[in-house]
């Protein structure tokens, strides 16, 4: 697997890992554990997601950093990839 | 099929008698892992949940491989399903 669809696979799971916890604070709103945890891996996405936007481009448009190029059209359509 | 189950029948329906008198103050679930997983009246012929409590986690990675985050909740159905 290359550098740049590994940093996905690890947003990828970040995501999953903030749904879970989200469906489980759904259920359980106070509980600090679940809350914890939920803040601890929104860092870790956000700071996944810049990396992958400075090192590979945008994954959604309005993630475009580049003021010299609207780089989202650089990236493959979802039939490309 | 296995009507063990219904031996101790008496236990049971005493059992739910409890269940039935306890009537809680409050109907927001408390999370320190003391309350039951079941409703405090639980009439006969419904389908009840048992309601989560906290327990062990896995890594993300774990947990996209596993489909949940939560360990309690890992049950691979590998018999004639697509995985692996």
């Amino acid at each position: 697997m290359n550098p740049q669809s590994l940093l996905m696979k690890k947003i990828m799971q970040y995501d999953f890992t903030l749904k879970e916890l989200n469906l489980y604070l759904d259920t359980h709103p106070n509980c600090r554990r679940a809350l914890a945890m939920f803040q601890k891996f929104r860092k870790l996405r956000e700071d996944a997601v810049r990396e992958y936007n400075e090192k590979f481009g945008p994954i959604t448009p309005e993630q475009n950093i580049n003021a010299q190029r609207w780089q989202w059209v650089d990236a493959p359509f979802p039939w490309e990839v | 099929m296995n009507l063990n189950m219904f031996d101790n029948i008496d236990g049971l329906v005493l059992r739910e008698r409890e269940n039935n008198l306890r009537r809680p103050t409050d109907s927001r679930p408390e999370y320190n892992g003391e309350m039951s997983p079941f409703p405090a009246s639980t009439p006969l012929a419904m389908a009840y949940v048992p309601f989560q409590s906290w327990g062990d986690t896995m890594s993300p990675e774990e947990a996209l491989d596993c489909g949940t985050l939560f360990s309690d909740l890992v049950f691979p159905f590998q018999e004639g399903g697509a995985r692996r």
